[in-house]
């Protein structure tokens, strides 16, 4: 066993603990990815089967076409914003509060259609169900966007914060903006799948 | 060779980080914490609510047992680090040293601790705890079947009891190599100080830990009726139990991703010098092609758990085909996940046998570039596979055909790993060791399981045996008879690092005999069972299959009396083995250069690598 007596806690230069992050984000957003697949196999898969002519039943209220898209228009502005804060360091502080208050203001908005969803009925009991498979798939799609904003919502604040902390390390901050790049892009993507599968009524 | 005695564990300062919340946090605050948070969640979500309406039920009983994995997280401090990268203040130089648990003695295992050879003993503490609790059950399983007619137990309860014992050990056999093993010794194979995430590290195994207890309150919410498959509508209709199962699922698939893209990314990212592609050791990348696989594979079967769940909550009808939707949904989605999964608990263990079988026979791995290319080959047609398991359901049965095919393909890339294997013992002089002889037991066990896999993978005759005690025979064969024994031998290989000590090798012997005769002898019988027609997951059965299930509760004691000894023996050995040499058999991968204790960050000097760690019977190697 070594004898000596200080400790020395290893540390990998911020280039490389950089690298590594990004590629840990990347490999999460494989296993996110993996689950918003699987949302949309569900969706066509259950619109094709039509089960008992019950994808959308007789007399259900749809939303509008529109409406996937207007769930998503925040993690669209959010991965822009944060796009252009790259390209022109000079915009990073600014264009890091446009991210946060994207992403916040899409969950308000994402919240507030899953309170008005208008394919709830009610059973002989008077308790509400989704009427249909298309009502099933719209709900769990709006709370896969809604989990994208939340944890969006918490990444974008801390680099807001962090912006205004002068103590860190600028090469690793650097890596991180770009690995929460490759989030925001991702959600974003993930956004407009979900919104393209929600047009096909 | 060098000989150590064992040194005090160190000498040095505990670093202590004043004001710092992170020294009072352990296990115990995190029980504490998750069971405020959970009945919290209970009683609040009560008020006020029908109970009576089962949708209520799903939703507060969900509810709570996600909040208790939640607060037991807060409880033990694993957010502290995200909280303190929110506000900017990252985790000082000090802070992260306390929580390597540097200096703090038995203590640090009950802490979110970092290091990596702490992690790696707490899967294997866990490991061996839920194949105590499944085996247990198995145990009540085949005593039920001894004979027919036998009323050990209500069919209800045999129904959980199947269940239970099969998404117990589905668990435990993801984790059993790549838990203890990824963790604690793969680190080192690879020449890095540390997992490239350690704090997610820590987090994969407590995350994995939450889902324990939840796991067993299915047994007070009266179990669960659907297998460890969870099939769907059933699951949607059955009772609170139920819950137990779909938080389980979930809280579990977080520790998988978690787990899969930290030992990805540390094997990508902090090889030593000098370890390309082509030296690194087989069993880092067969775990690697393991966990990786399980990246994309997992999230499907929380999808599912997730539309199980808000079926059974906010009323959705994912799988209600009253609102359109269908149990294919459901058999798609799980076995999308289920095909991949097992092979992402078979590459572990034989790729831990193929990382033992050279250093025994004192040859070279023959051809790595197969072993690699076996691996790819699986990983990659596995995901191509999974309706073998739906020929019968009716779901598109023009498709059985290219299934079957695509199946029966998935012999090739595992005829290579058996080609492996037996080049690498062609000629040789094998030592008889216990890890070898589980190395020659895995090809007898494969072999039959393997077959019997492809009798079921074609169409016909699977028209015969799907459903049968057959098919739980094959899958037995391959999880217990080739990835177990991968696993146990992988155990007895790297125990003297992990723990200091040898192995005792008398009762090493005995309970190897005993699982491996045992073994045998119960999936045997159990094929003959399925092959005269008996159904799976059947309480009782028509006395025509008498001697068969005789045969394999006969099989089935001697097993649960070698695992019983294996449990002897690894309790006693670690406490009073014989101290072991830095490197007792002779091995020249890395974990064999470090001494134990192995160091805080494993290695003084950084190593270089300059060959490959095969290189047996070779001048200057
Ligand atoms: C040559 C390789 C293999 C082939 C061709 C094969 C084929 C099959 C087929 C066709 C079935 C479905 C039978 C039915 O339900 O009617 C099946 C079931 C199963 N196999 Fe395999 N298999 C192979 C290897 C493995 C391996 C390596 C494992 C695990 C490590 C495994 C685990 C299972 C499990 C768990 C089931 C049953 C699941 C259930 O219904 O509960 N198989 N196998
Ligand atoms: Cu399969």
């Amino acid at each position: 066993m070594s004898t000596d007596t200080e400790f020395h806690i290893h540390h990998d230069s911020a280039e490389k603990v950089g690298r590594r992050e990004r590629l840990g984000v990347r490999l999460l957003i494989v296993a996110d990815g993996s689950f918003v697949f699987g949302m949309m196999f569900s969706w066509f898969y259950l619109r094709n089967l039509n089960e008992n002519n019950a994808w959308l039943p007789k007399g259900v209220h749809t939303f509008t076409t529109a409406s996937g898209y207007t769930a998503a228009i925040g993690l669209i502005i959010a991965a822009l914003a944060h796009r252009a804060g790259e390209m022109n360091h000079g915009l990073r502080r600014v264009s890091s509060i446009v991210v946060f208050l994207a992403l916040l203001i899409g969950a308000v908005y994402q919240w507030h259609q899953m309170a008005h969803m208008p394919f709830i009925a009610h059973d002989d009991n008077g308790r509400p169900f989704y009427n249909g498979a298309y009502a099933s798939n719209w709900v769990l799609v709006a709370g896969a966007n809604m989990f994208h904003y939340l944890l969006g919502a918490f990444v974008a604040l801390g680099l807001v914060i962090r912006g205004y902390r002068t103590k860190l390390d600028p090469v690793l901050e650097e890596w991180r903006q770009r690995t929460a790049g490759s989030w925001f892009t991702w959600i974003a993507i993930s956004g407009i799948l979900c919104a393209i599968a929600a047009s096909f009524k | 060779m060098t000989t150590l005695s064992h040194a005090p564990v160190s000498t040095r300062p505990i670093p202590n980080p004043k004001r710092s919340l992170i020294t009072r946090l352990n296990m115990g605050t995190g029980i504490i914490v998750g069971a405020i948070f959970c009945w919290g969640t209970y009683y609040a979500m009560r008020a006020g609510r029908d109970m009576t309406d089962s949708h209520n039920v799903n939703k507060v009983l969900l509810a709570s047992m996600l909040m208790w994995s939640f607060g037991f997280l807060v409880g033990i401090g694993a957010l502290i680090g995200p909280f303190r990268w929110l506000i900017g203040k990252d985790l000082t130089a000090e802070e992260q040293l306390y929580l390597a648990g540097d200096g703090q003695g038995v203590k640090r295992y009950f802490k979110y601790c970092t290091d990596h050879k702490v992690v790696g003993i707490q899967y294997l503490v866990g490991v061996m705890t839920m194949l105590g609790v499944g085996g247990t059950m198995a145990m009540m399983i085949r005593t039920n079947l001894a004979t027919p007619g036998s009323h050990l137990v209500t069919p209800n309860v045999y129904n959980s009891l199947v269940g239970l014992h099969g998404i117990t050990m589905i668990i435990a056999m993801i984790i059993v190599a790549t838990g203890p093993f990824g963790n604690y010794i793969m680190p080192i194979m690879i020449g890095a100080r540390d997992m490239a995430f350690p704090r997610l590290n820590a987090l994969s195994w407590w995350v994995l830990f939450t889902a324990i207890p939840v796991l067993c309150s299915a047994w007070f919410l009266g179990g669960i009726p659907t297998g460890w498959t969870a099939y769907a509508p059933l699951s949607d209709q059955a009772g609170p139990g139920m819950n137990a199962f779909l938080a389980t699922i979930i809280i579990f698939a977080v520790s998988t991703a978690v787990a899969g893209m930290n030992i990805t990314t540390t094997v990508i990212a902090m090889r030593a010098k000098g370890m390309k592609w082509n030296r690194v050791p087989i069993f880092v990348v067969g775990a690697t092609i393991s966990v990786a696989l399980a990246i994309p594979a997992f999230p499907t079967f929380m999808l599912a758990m997730i539309q199980t769940g808000m079926d059974r909550t906010i009323a959705t009808g994912f799988y209600d085909a009253n609102v359109g939707g269908s149990g294919w949904l459901y058999a798609n989605l799980f076995w999308i996940m289920g095909h991949p999964e097992v092979y992402v608990i078979l590459i572990p263990g034989v790729a831990a046998l193929m990382e033992i079988a050279p250093v025994f026979v004192r040859k070279p791995l023959f051809s790595y570039n197969a072993a690699i290319a076996g691996f790819a080959g699986i990983a990659g047609l596995s995901v191509l596979v999974w309706a073998h398991h739906m020929y019968m359901s009716g779901w598109m049965p023009s498709l059985n055909g290219p299934f079957m095919i695509t199946t029966e393909f998935i012999s090739v890339p595992t005829g290579l790993l058996f080609l492996v294997l037996v080049g690498t013992l062609w000629r040789g002089r094998p030592w008889m060791k216990l890890p070898m002889l589980s190395v020659y037991a895995f090809l007898w066990n494969f072999l039959i399981g393997g077959i019997t896999g492809v009798y079921l993978s074609d169409v016909p005759a699977d028209n015969y045996l799907h459903g049968s005690m057959f098919v739980t025979a094959h899958f037995h064969y391959t999880l217990m008879g080739a990835a177990f024994t991968g696993a146990m031998a992988g155990l007895v290989y790297w125990f003297p690092k992990m723990t200091g000590r040898m192995l005792n090798e008398r009762a090493g012997y005995i309970a190897f005999w005993l699982i491996q005769i045992g073994f045998n002898v119960l999936f045997l019988g159990m094929f003959m069972a399925g092959a005269q027609g008996q159904p799976r997951r059947v309480a009782d059965y028509a006395f025509v299959y008498e001697h068969s299930n005789m045969i394999s509760t006969a099989g089935a004691y001697s097993v649960g009396i070698g695992m019983i000894t294996l449990l002897w023996a690894v309790v006693h050995s670690w406490r009073n083995g014989k101290i072991a040499p830095m490197n007792p058999w002779g091995a020249k991968t890395l974990e064999w250069t470090v001494p134990y204790p192995v160091p805080l960050e494993n290695f003084d000097v950084e190593p270089i690598i300059t060959s490959d760690p095969y290189g047996y019977g070779k001048a200057a190697n």
